[in-house]
């Protein structure tokens, strides 16, 4: 390669594929291309808002299964959970007449369920996919044990609402909610202790057990960082619905870490970034909002995702395996 | 001794004549990326003769037995059977060829019965295809009642123990009509009962006309029950006499041979207090009863064979596994067992045998994998300083002269040699006192060990407390200043350097 004596110099194409997220940014750039030239009400505020509404949710429990996953563990819990939690923030409204206590009460659930999730990797030591499936299904048949139906708002605190759909200078505030935790995350990643030691227990868990740190403390941590994003997800749902709904979050989990995996997070751990996360919820939210604006068949919202997963992840491995080939 | 087998019971097919060997084996070589594994080694053995096969680790031993179970295949030489010569592409072909391998690890189908698992190759077919359950039973039960073993065919083999599990693997062999049968340190996991039974069995195979060829380092067993030694030495044969004209002696000298150059140097080392103190330590890895102490500024390395307990040990000291009973203690103070976090406030730190599975992250940079176990001297409130992260792994990079392009490549792109140097930077950047190092050359190109030598003789010179790990024994006679033998998780034997003979931490370690 060296031999000739004017080495070419990579194109534009050759360094986007070559660059962490240049491709996801490609390939996001040329959805929003296609859709607002295909689809007039594609381009639109209130459709641009209708995005972003669904991808905030995504994001935020994305951002904890990004750090999941680099310790090399993963959560199926988060929809059921998404859902249970939803039904406690408003029971506890109801009971409490405090938005406050409601908050707390929904990300509290949220981490204890991360907790629980936690000791049963950690201390009994239970396969993470094995453990969160059966506490997806304790919490899917927990949830009707709770309520048979949607918890309404009963003292219809009129502020709690307004949360979701509200705005600050434009932007959506679950948007907001939403960008603040996904820069925490990509600090704490890239900055911060914590975030090198998750990456160190996903590449090398007895490489870390070795130099001195515990992987199960730090595994515990991301599940319990995982649930408690997840009880925030769940308020705001909540109050988009304005209401407790214990058949929400059917297929959350599959979008959230479809996510990120596509986003370029490792199923094996050690690697990921929070970058690729978001762009991965957007590109998927944008899909998901191109198929309703095309008017395609709305079953397609799950099989094209699909596709879009298993090309991204051919198109990954190529790129790192055949690096200069 | 040979005449012995000439008894009328012995089948005499014709390959068994005691004027031609059972097996010829000349000039067999077998080259592995950047190793001669075996280097132009031929043999011998004739039908009802036990050949020793001896050497120390790495001596070539399994890889000859592969070959010859057609396993690997040869690059150089030849392996004749009754006197044709086989070319074999898989070990179905060694079997068909009438050679026979009961390996360490025994490749049994654990959910079989014992007479399924015998007849496993060739399921005697029946009428309308159906398996003839009942002649497999009646035939196992026949060779069982030939060779007298005392095993009921219907059993799963699950049930069976190791010693029993290796009848059911020579009935496999005596199934198949096997001339040669080869066993890898079949010993290992046995009961001094199941070692006399099994050297009945092996007298009863003798008496058959079979071949045998056994590999153990236990040499009291090789002057038992061997006819034959055959000594290998870093892939090339060294000796071939009958055992009778063999001592202890001769015999270790023979495996070890080659004389230690001064690859070590030896500063001066001012000892001082008392750092590492273990007693009575037992673990379920198989460490049983050990006590020993490490002075600071000295170097104290544990010599055993595989499987001797060398790496329990390592892991039990630094906390990484849990004791079943004992106490070590580190500078005065009690080691938590089954915590690296408490061991590293302690001062001690392991250096694993297993660089990619234990040490490295293969993906991440150099620089990271220089800092991890240092990681909070770069921290403040939580934030990793990157740029004195960097420095400091730079200026480990050039003390060690560790070779790489860039400090963010990733540590999967270096030598192993600079990896392992990589690796120590990792426990020097914390600051350890106290250093347990396993296997510490392992998979290194000769240069990078002489360095590596150089920094543990400093190292220990600065008043570093090192426990060297090791079954290489130029490296441990070249480093140590006294010396543990471990043999089957005890200590079998300690020794200062000055007076310490090859010879005898050999024996030690095949106590």
């Amino acid at each position: 390669m060296a031999v000739s004596d004017t080495p070419p110099r990579p194109t534009l194409a050759q360094r986007i594929m070559a660059s962490e997220h240049g491709f996801l940014a490609l390939v996001l750039a040329v959805l929003i291309v296609v859709l607002t030239l295909s689809a007039d009400r594609f381009l639109t505020p209130a459709n641009a808002v209708a995005i972003l509404h669904q991808s905030s949710l995504v994001l935020i429990v994305a951002v904890g299964m990004t750090f999941l996953l680099i310790t090399a563990e993963v959560d199926i819990s988060v929809g059921a959970s998404l859902a249970f939690g939803s039904c406690v923030v408003m029971a506890v409204m109801n009971e409490t007449n405090s938005i406050l206590l409601g908050t707390l009460a929904g990300v509290g659930f949220g981490a204890a369920v991360g907790g629980i999730n936690a000791v049963v990797t950690t201390v009994l030591r239970v396969n993470s996919l094995i453990g969160t499936i059966a506490m997806m299904m304790m919490l899917q048949g927990g949830v009707y044990l709770f309520t048979r139906e949607a918890v309404q708002n009963h003292h219809q605190l009129p502020l709690f609402p307004k949360i979701a759909t509200g705005y600050v200078l434009g932007i959506p505030v679950p948007a907001i909610i939403a960008a603040a935790v996904a820069a925490v995350g990509m600090v704490v990643l890239a900055r911060m202790r914590a975030g090198r030691l998750a990456l160190a227990v996903g590449a090398n868990p007895s490489a870390a057990r070795l130099s001195g740190y515990s992987p199960e403390r730090i595994k515990a941590v991301a599940f319990v960082v995982t649930g408690a994003l997840t009880g925030l997800a769940a308020v705001i749902l909540t109050s988009l619905l304005n209401a407790g709904q214990p058949t929400a979050g059917t297929g959350f989990e599959l979008t959230v870490i479809a996510a990120v995996l596509l986003g370029g997070t490792s199923l094996m751990g050690g690697r990921g970034t929070i970058l690729g996360t978001i762009l991965a919820v957007l590109i998927l939210k944008v899909i998901d909002n191109g198929i309703i604006q095309m008017r395609w068949n709305q079953d397609l919202q799950i099989i094209i995702p699909g596709i879009v997963l298993i090309l991204a992840l051919y198109m990954d491995q190529r790129r790192r395996g055949g690096a200069g080939g | 001794m040979v005449e012995d087998l000439a008894t009328p019971e012995a089948p005499q097919t014709g390959d068994t004549d005691a004027a031609r060997p059972t097996l010829r084996v000349q000039g067999l070589t077998k080259r592995f990326p950047g190793v001669l594994a075996l280097d132009d080694v031929s043999l011998e053995v004739r039908g009802g003769e036990v050949l020793a096969l001896l050497g120390e680790n790495g001596a070539g031993k399994s890889t000859l037995i592969k070959l010859l179970a057609g396993v690997y295949r040869p690059d150089g030489g030849t392996i004749e059977t009754g006197g044709v010569e086989r070319h074999f592409a898989s070990p179905a072909d060694g079997l068909a060829a009438g050679i026979k391998v009961v390996f360490q690890e025994i490749a049994l189908i654990e959910e079989f019965t014992v007479a399924e698992n015998i007849f496993l190759e060739d399921h005697l077919a029946g009428r309308f295809g159906r398996v003839a359950w009942d002649e497999i039973r009646r035939r196992a039960a026949e060779i069982f009642d030939r060779a007298g073993f005392d095993i009921d065919p219907e059993v799963k083999v699950k049930d069976l123990s190791i010693s029993q599990q290796q009848l059911v693997e020579i009935s496999r062999a005596l199934a198949h009509e096997a001339k040669i049968v080869i066993m890898d340190e079949p010993t290992s996991s046995l009961t001094p009962a199941e070692v006399r039974h099994l050297f009945g069995v092996i007298e009863r195979l003798k008496a058959m006309g079979i071949a045998i060829i056994y590999v153990s380092h236990k040499l009291e067993e090789i002057f038992e029950i061997a006819d034959t030694c055959v000594v290998l030495r870093d892939g090339k044969w060294v000796s071939t006499r009958p055992t009778a004209e063999h001592d202890h002696a001769s015999l270790i000298k023979d495996m070890v041979g080659r004389e230690i150059t001064d690859l070590f140097p030896r500063s001066d080392r001012p000892l001082g207090d008392t750092v590492v103190e273990v007693r009575g330590l037992s673990t379920a890895t198989g460490l049983s009863d050990i006590d020993f102490d490490v002075r600071a500024g000295e170097v104290v390395g544990f010599f055993g064979l595989m499987g001797a307990g060398r790496t329990e040990l390592a892991k039990a000291i630094v906390g990484y596994d849990p004791i079943l009973s004992g106490e070590i203690r580190i500078a005065g103070t009690q080691l938590t067992p089954h915590d690296t976090r408490r061991g590293k406030a302690l001062g001690i730190g392991l250096l694993s045998e297993d660089r990619k599975g234990e040490g490295l992250m293969l993906e991440a940079s150099v620089t990271r994998n220089m800092t991890l176990a240092a990681l909070d001297k770069f921290t403040a409130r939580g934030f990793v300083d990157a740029a004195a992260e960097r420095a400091q792994a730079q200026s480990f990079v050039d003390r060690f002269r560790i070779k790489l392009a860039r400090l963010d490549q990733p540590i999967g792109t270096l030598s192993g040699g600079n990896q392992q140097k990589a690796l120590l930077s990792r426990w020097l950047m914390f600051g350890l006192r106290t250093i347990v190092l396993d296997e510490p050359t392992r998979g290194i190109d000769v240069g990078a060990k002489a360095e590596i030598f150089a920094l543990i003789d400093e190292l220990a010179a600065d008043g570093f407390a090192v426990i060297l790990m090791t079954s290489e024994m130029p490296e441990l006679l070249g480093l140590s200043d006294r010396i543990f033998v471990l043999s089957g998780g005890r200590i079998t034997g300690s020794f200062d350097t000055e007076t310490a003979t090859q010879e005898a931490i050999l024996d030690a370690a095949i106590k």
